[in-house]
């Protein structure tokens, strides 16, 4: 009995002692810390003590803020903290970089130098097909044509008509003397000109031409003139044999407007 | 009390002074930052549950900072300083959140 007394008592004690205690403490979780009482001082210090490990205090925590800010103002660069092998590695993989950036560079120089190269080459063949063409075009009489050259006159022979292989004589010789174009009273001569007589003059590519004739050459002036008043040669010819006023007046300025279609070739073909 | 102004002081000396730290001891520093600020926040904690002591603090400071130094440099010699390295951030990350979770649910719950 007096044992069950003291029991009750005991606990009777302590759930005073729950009440009183749950009225500001919510630990009942247990996962909240618990505020508790200031324990008294351990060791209780001497002033001086207490002032020398404010101070501690603060000198540590001064050395935290300054290293933090040197930290912060550190500048310097990474490598200088990184260790062997990271060096090794960054130094592995900026090689292989720049490696392949060159390898990369090297093929698109190629690139680049085969892509000129075309463009040379067609500009090339640009260039030779037009010059071919002017040059084609002239020979062929499909483009007018105008430079310095002679303008030779013949009028009517006195002693008989002039014939068709005189002026074509006449028209090889300047031919061997370099002339480039010709033209003979309005008719363009090209390669394949045909002069042939008739009864009152000639006709040259289906064209009745009659004297006085006029013929257009561009060359050499000096060469045309002498090809032609060459001693012994056709202009003398002309006079002598035919009679007829031969009058070659070189002119800077000739023009040969006079042009014709090229004969388009059934047959033959180009090699390629 | 201490702590605020030696904080203070330390940051405007850091600020004016600049000096070199040494090539050996440049990897080591900011280590030595982050283990310094779990100590702070650990004694800030325990000054919340009103067991602060400064005897502990200072070599809580000091071991925390030392500790963590030789760690790293252990690690260093051993060929596995970066990793140590981010274990030992890691571990001090963490004891950090817990000690900030701890100083709110003090000034949160009043």
């Amino acid at each position: 009995m007096v044992k069950l007394s003291s029991w009750t008592k005991h606990s009777g004690k302590s759930r005073i002692n729950d009440a009183s205690g749950s009225v500001n403490d919510e630990t009942a979780t247990g996962s909240f810390p618990v505020i508790r009482k200031k324990p008294p001082r351990l060791v209780e210090g001497s002033r001086m003590a207490r002032l020398l490990s404010s101070l501690l205090i603060a000198v540590l925590c001064a050395s935290l803020g300054w290293g933090y800010v040197i930290q912060l103002n550190n500048s310097t660069s990474i490598y200088e903290t990184m260790s062997e092998e990271e060096l090794t590695r960054l130094i592995g993989e900026t090689s292989t970089q720049a490696q392949s950036l060159q390898q990369r560079k090297t093929e698109l120089s190629n690139q680049l130098n085969m892509l000129q190269e075309a463009a040379n080459k067609q500009q090339e063949a640009q260039r030779i097909a037009k010059q071919n063409e002017q040059t084609s075009g002239l020979l062929s009489g499909r483009l007018p044509a105008t430079g310095k050259g002679v303008v030779i006159t013949i009028d009517r022979g006195s002693r008989q008509r002039v014939d068709a292989s005189t002026m074509f004589q006449l028209l090889e010789e300047l031919r061997n003397a370099g002339v480039e174009v010709m033209e003979l009273n309005d008719v363009r001569i090209v390669t394949s000109t045909y002069i042939d007589d008739t009864k009152n003059g000639l006709i040259c590519d289906g064209k009745n031409i009659s004297a006085p004739y006029t013929l257009k050459a561009i060359g050499d002036p000096q060469n045309l003139q002498n090809a032609v008043t060459i001693a012994g040669g056709v202009g003398s010819r002309l006079k002598v044999k035919f009679g007829s006023e031969v009058t070659v007046t070189p002119d800077d300025n000739i023009e040969i407007s006079k042009t014709r279609q090229p004969s388009q070739y059934k047959y033959a073909k180009t090699i390629e | 009390m201490a702590a605020v102004l030696g904080l203070i002081i330390g940051v405007i000396v850091g600020i004016f002074v600049k000096p070199d730290i040494p090539i050996v001891l440049q990897p080591y520093l900011p280590i030595m930052v982050v283990a310094a600020l779990d100590a702070l926040l650990g004694a800030a904690r325990s000054y919340f549950e009103r067991s602060f002591s400064d005897r502990v603090f200072i070599i809580s400071f000091i071991s925390n900072v030392l500790t963590a130094t030789l760690l790293v440099l252990l690690g260093n010699q051993l060929g596995v300083g970066s990793q140590l390295q981010t274990a030992v951030i890691v571990v001090l990350g963490i004891r950090i959140f817990s000690n900030v979770s701890a100083i709110r649910r003090f000034i949160f719950k009043g």
